[in-house]
């Protein structure tokens, strides 16, 4: 395993009942990369992007974050890694409807110790830097499909994760907010965030390193593009 | 911890409408709570201060030993129970050493005092009216050191029976049925051998218990002597004691060192102290039937919440949050409205019973009173305010170990 490898499944299979939803997926992510995986809906890419965020378990098969097997017996240490080393963003913003932008992105980091004054320094930073600066204030219904998923990804960036995790993120938005969407997660790339998105839009795949084309649960394709 | 009350506080002020229904049945809870505990204790605080500082914590008697079957006892142990019919044998009813219990007692550290009644039964008539009265006959300076019985007289004229010993003082209740209405009014007092003796009303005995306003004659010792024929006899040794819980342990000494029969207060108001528990229960059932309406509420509130907020558990748990932290999340959320309901509840109840204390009604039952007898102890408040959060955490804990148990990824894949 090279020393600029942040993450790698080895082996992974799922079962779900009796339907094996992975296969034995082997994929790893270095330091810097943007992959994407893609593939037909039901082919497994969500499934796997869970288990490479710890949300979900894999019925066999490894997990390496930074060269360290996960121990998914631990559902404390997996929840601290969450918080700590990724980033989720998914098609749907999730954003909590009670609170406002400014108190959703200081939610990881309240969780993760960060005393509150620099909690709110940093989401008012995060928000500024995604655009939101006048809208820090609103709550999620008052704001615009591509502004709410904006937010998400400032939550998602709070504790400067290891890795960003996305699922479908521009699933939900039109082409406008789309193109503005991937023109953030190239920008954070190209600053050293590695990011990892899954997606059923081929042409979004051409603006990531690595594409990874998964068909009924295995490994079909992996192209490099740059 | 700081993230999940930060989360849990949000909640609460932004889900205002659901928070303040919920704060409501506790508020309501907390304060009958509280109003009605200070009420029925108020009562049962006063009737038991009252009737102790009246009728002391101990009583020395001569105890009717007549049994039916007693002469067949003493021949054939247990083998015989009850012969119909057995003549009643007079017993003497006097105490005869009550010198000597008093000067051995007297010298007990829990003791505080001590007094000598004699007590007889006859008619007291006033004009045509008369009425059975239990006579009390006292000296009355021993018997205001022991119990505190000038505080209960109308016009503080104890003295009056020790310079006259044709005085008497009557029950409130007893001269307002003869239809005395002030003092210096004459009664006769009529004996049981039916001797007639004519003394002047010189004070009233207002207690408050309906049962010895009633029927309580009070008169010097010797006079009374001399109406029943008993001279220099005592039939009733009073004690009073440091503290009245003390009582069972004293009367069952008192018994075994006298000979005679001695009652504890407890054993004396055995009927009373039976229906105070009864009233009790019947009150904290109440109370509880409240707290558990509230509690579910605060359930149902909290139920619906975490159903409506399975994407955010969601999220939460994708962030890193753990089963503990959306556990202290809920539960937290029910203290608070426990708190919030607990506070606002005693401040609720705090302005009902100074309403309470202004009424004036007349209430005459076992006691008589000008109104609503409050025993305004903090300790209700208290216990109001512990038992409402504690009923608002158990309310929303199995909610809040529901949400707990929500999967993150089945809650993503079903994209609610």
């Amino acid at each position: 395993m090279g020393a600029d490898t942040v993450l790698k499944a080895e082996n992974i299979k799922k079962l779900i009942g009796n339907y094996e939803i992975l296969k034995g997926i082997n994929f790893s992510v270095k330091k810097g990369e943007f992959v994407s995986i893609v593939g037909a809906s039901g082919s497994g890419k969500s499934t796997l992007l869970y288990i490479l965020g710890l949300l979900d378990t894999p019925t066999e098969g490894k997990i390496f974050l930074e060269n360290k097997e996960v121990d998914f017996s631990q559902e404390k240490k997996l929840a601290t890694l969450r918080n700590r080393k990724f980033g989720f963003i998914f098609q749907f913003h999730y954003l909590i409807p009670e609170f406002t932008a400014l108190e959703n992105v200081m939610i990881p980091m309240l969780k993760a110790g960060v005393d509150s004054k620099r909690a709110k320094e940093k989401a008012e930073y995060l928000l500024e830097r995604l655009g939101l600066k006048d809208k820090i204030l609103r709550k999620p219904y008052q704001l615009s499909g591509g502004e709410q998923q904006r937010v998400a990804i400032a939550r998602a960036l709070a504790n400067d994760p290891l890795l960003l995790l996305a699922d479908e993120p521009t699933g939900n938005l039109d082409s406008l907010n789309t193109q503005k969407v991937m023109e953030i997660f190239q920008e954070l790339n190209s600053e050293g965030t590695t990011i990892v998105m899954v997606t059923h839009e081929r042409e979004l795949t051409r603006m990531t390193h690595r594409v990874v084309e998964i068909k009924d649960g295995e490994i079909v394709e992996e192209t490099t593009l740059v | 911890m700081k993230g999940n009350f930060f989360i849990s506080l949000r909640l609460f002020f932004e889900r205002r409408r659901q928070s303040v229904i919920a704060t409501l049945g506790v508020v309501i809870g907390t304060a009958a709570f509280i109003v009605m505990s200070s009420m029925v204790n108020g009562f049962q605080k006063y009737f038991l201060e009252e009737a102790l500082n009246i009728n002391g914590h101990v009583k020395i008697f001569v105890e009717s030993t007549f049994r039916e079957d007693r002469i067949l006892r003493k021949v054939y142990k247990e083998g015989v129970f009850l012969v119909l019919g057995a003549k009643p044998k007079s017993v003497k009813d006097r105490i005869s050493n009550y010198r000597e219990i008093l000067s051995k007692y007297a010298k007990d550290e829990n003791v505080l005092g001590i007094t000598l009644h004699l007590v007889g039964n006859g008619v007291i008539s006033y004009g045509v009216k008369e009425k059975p009265a239990t006579f009390v006959g006292i000296f009355p300076e021993l018997e205001d050191k022991t119990l505190r019985i000038s505080k209960y007289l109308v016009k503080n004229n104890l003295g009056q029976l020790e310079r006259n010993k044709e005085a008497v003082i009557l029950g409130i209740k007893l001269a307002e049925e003869l239809g005395i209405k002030d003092i210096g009014k004459k009664v006769v007092l009529v004996s049981p051998n039916g001797t007639l003796h004519r003394l002047k009303v010189v004070d009233l005995l207002k207690t408050g218990i309906t049962e010895i306003d009633k029927s309580r004659v009070y008169l010097h010792i010797k006079k009374l002597q001399d109406i029943l024929g008993k001279p220099n006899e005592v039939n009733e040794v009073i004690l009073k004691l440091k503290s009245a819980d003390l009582a069972p342990v004293y009367a069952k000494r008192f018994t075994k060192e006298t000979g005679y029969r001695a009652e504890s207060w407890q054993e004396s108001f055995k009927n009373f102290l039976s229906i105070f528990k009864i009233q009790k229960i019947i009150t904290r059932s109440v109370v509880f039937a409240i707290l558990l309406v509230s509690g579910f509420g605060i359930f149902n509130i909290i139920m619906m919440t975490v159903l409506e907020k399975k994407r955010d558990i969601a999220i939460l748990k994708a962030m890193g949050y753990e089963k503990r932290d959306i556990i202290l999340i809920f539960s937290l959320q029910g203290i608070i409205i426990g708190v919030f309901g607990g506070l606002a509840g005693n401040f609720l109840s705090y302005g009902i019973l100074e309403w309470l204390e202004t009424i004036k009604i007349e209430v005459e039952g076992i006691i008589r009173a000008e109104g609503f007898l409050l025993d305004r102890s903090i300790s209700y408040h208290l216990q109001g305010f512990i038992f409402a959060v504690l009923v608002s955490f158990l309310a929303s804990f199995y909610p809040a170990y529901r949400a707990s148990r929500f999967h993150p990824v089945e809650v993503f894949r079903s994209g609610s």
